[in-house]
């Protein structure tokens, strides 16, 4: 009994000590061949460069002829690292390098591997590349099981560039249970103007969450060559494909687009107002103020917050329109230019002048006399308690006194 | 030929600040690297290189920090200052610049173009 005991210590010790072995051994054979790789990386790394910086015609004569099976990994790693940090000829060359020596070729074969994430390896790869010939692979790749190889594929479609990239990517648009809507919309967006024609193109066929996102697109691109076809969408029956619209004409800020928009404020329909409202104050349109001084008494309060903030950003005469509205018989639109004044610093500045003579003395009266008889007086104490004028501090409790004596009587 | 411009290289990420040298050093330039904030004010106080290349997020000094550092050191004021950042937010760019560097390249980034800019900031200045 006791022999048996002892026999099975020290078997287990044993065990034991085998696992510790290989665990050492192999933590060895790791750090043997990382060290290989650094060494070697330190002699081929130059040639790559000098490759890259157009020392050569082919990578293969810039490695001297050619390269051992055991450098071809220490090469791809070098190849991959520089890819992404660069741009123009040397990252033409690079590209041009991974597709000399049968990487590509490599990547493509592990793109329909049994591992995913040797596939979500390769996708990505590919993507850094920039193999064109990869575009139909990584598009079948879309339809992955594993959802990190699809967002790969979808990055690599992406980076790779050109049409055939695009319209996979305009169709995953169409599918928000399996796609990040945002994500695809990001890659597209860095894609830049190549997506534009395939867009406006495919939106007519893709359902309406799709088009949704076609159109913030391209107001994200500035595409200047969609405004006519934005412009018309302006007029879609689904309102909120006209919001949309709207939206992204502003941020594209094509004046042109400013009597389309002012009519967009009649809209019957809230979010087209809204978003009409808010592109005309990106196209810092003067024409629009009476549009929107009309658009501040809306019954929608998201109108009327755009709107002030349009009349803002039109600039003094816009400014000037804030403070006629202050006397406006309606409580909403008054209640909103007082805000918008408040927010964009004019009622400090308008207090300040308490202090000067003549016109602009008459005009800030007028301005904070406003402001005291729409009820906006919070403002007004806190300058009243802390400004560093005397001057102004009496003025300001002379106006608020008289307010108050009113009220009384 | 003359004596090769000495440049600095602050970087920390090591695959663009051998490029980086690599680059500098096809084209004759003598390139000195710092990895760090830190390591790179000390080698811009010791070598006085005739230019500065710098990433902004660095351990230990971020990129603003070594430039408002070289700034104010009346040795080194006038080094002109590359900022070499994946930041490219316009903000970042309208700080580097108000904070006193004299070019901005957003990585990735050209290589030719980049070289042009950093024959451009070498060129004696008129007054």
């Amino acid at each position: 009994m006791r022999s048996a005991l002892v026999g099975a210590v020290l078997g287990i010790a044993l065990i034991f000590l085998l696992l510790t072995l290989l665990i050492i051994l192999g933590k060895a054979q790791r750090e043997l061949r990382e060290g290989w790789r650094r060494r070697r990386r330190r002699v081929l790394e130059p040639l790559v460069l000098k490759y890259a910086h157009g020392a050569s015609v082919s990578i293969l004569s810039a490695l001297g002829g050619g390269i051992n099976a055991r450098d071809r990994g220490v090469v791809e790693a070098i190849l991959l690292d520089h890819v992404s940090r660069v741009r123009g000829i040397e990252h033409e060359r690079l590209c041009r390098a991974l597709d000399e020596l049968g990487f590509v070729d490599r990547f493509l074969e592990a793109l329909t591997g049994a591992r995913w994430w040797h596939r979500a390896e390769a996708a990505e790869n590919l993507g850094l590349s920039g193999a064109k010939r990869a575009t139909a692979k990584l598009a079948a790749a879309l339809s992955d099981d594993i959802p990190e190889v699809r967002l790969r594929a979808a990055k690599a479609l992406g980076l790779v560039g050109g049409r055939a990239a695009v319209l996979p990517l305009v169709n995953a648009l169409t599918e928000p249970n399996r796609w990040s809507t945002i994500r695809i919309a990001d890659i597209l967006t860095s894609m830049g103007h190549e997506v534009v024609r395939e867009l406006m193109d495919a939106t007519p066929k893709l359902n309406p969450h799709a088009r949704l996102a076609a159109l913030d697109i391209l107001g994200r691109v500035h595409a200047l060559e969609s405004v006519p076809w934005l412009l018309s969408r302006l007029t879609d029956p689904e309102r909120d494909i006209r919001a949309r619209a709207a939206h992204a004409l502003g941020a594209i800020g094509v004046v042109d687009a400013a009597p389309e928009l002012r009519r967009a404020l009649s809209d019957p329909e809230w979010p087209v107002r809204a978003m009409a409202a808010k592109a005309l104050g990106r196209l810092h349109d003067a024409e629009a103020i009476p549009a929107l001084c009309a658009a501040l008494r809306d019954r929608e309060w998201w109108v009327r917050v755009n709107a002030a903030e349009a009349l803002r950003r039109a600039g003094p005469m816009g400014v000037e329109a804030l403070e006629g509205m202050l006397a406006d018989a309606d409580l909403y639109a008054k209640h909103q230019a007082c805000l918008m004044l408040e927010d964009a610093g004019v009622l400090d500045r308008r207090v300040a002048q308490l202090a000067a003579s003549g016109a602009v003395r008459a005009a800030a009266d007028a301005v904070v006399t406003r402001f005291i008889q729409a009820g906006q007086v919070s403002r007004l104490r806190e300058i009243q308690a802390t400004h560093p004028e005397a001057a102004v501090r009496e003025a300001l409790a002379r106006l608020l006194a008289g307010a108050l004596l009113q009220e009384a009587g | 030929m003359g004596v090769a411009k000495r440049i600095l290289v602050a970087e920390d990420d090591p695959v663009t600040r051998r490029f980086v040298v690599s680059l500098l050093e096809e084209r004759g330039y003598e390139v000195l690297v710092a990895e760090d904030g830190e390591h790179a004010l000390a080698t811009a106080k010791s070598a006085r290189p005739d230019l500065i290349v710098s990433d902004l997020v660095m351990p230990y000094r971020d990129g603003y920090e070594v430039l408002r550092a070289i700034r104010n050191d009346d040795r080194i004021k006038d080094t002109p200052v590359l900022i070499l950042s994946m930041r490219d937010h316009e903000e970042d760019i309208v700080r580097g610049l108000e904070e006193g560097a004299d070019d901005y390249v957003v990585k990735p980034f050209n290589a030719r173009e980049f070289v042009l800019r950093v024959r451009k900031l070498l060129e004696p200045r008129t007054a």
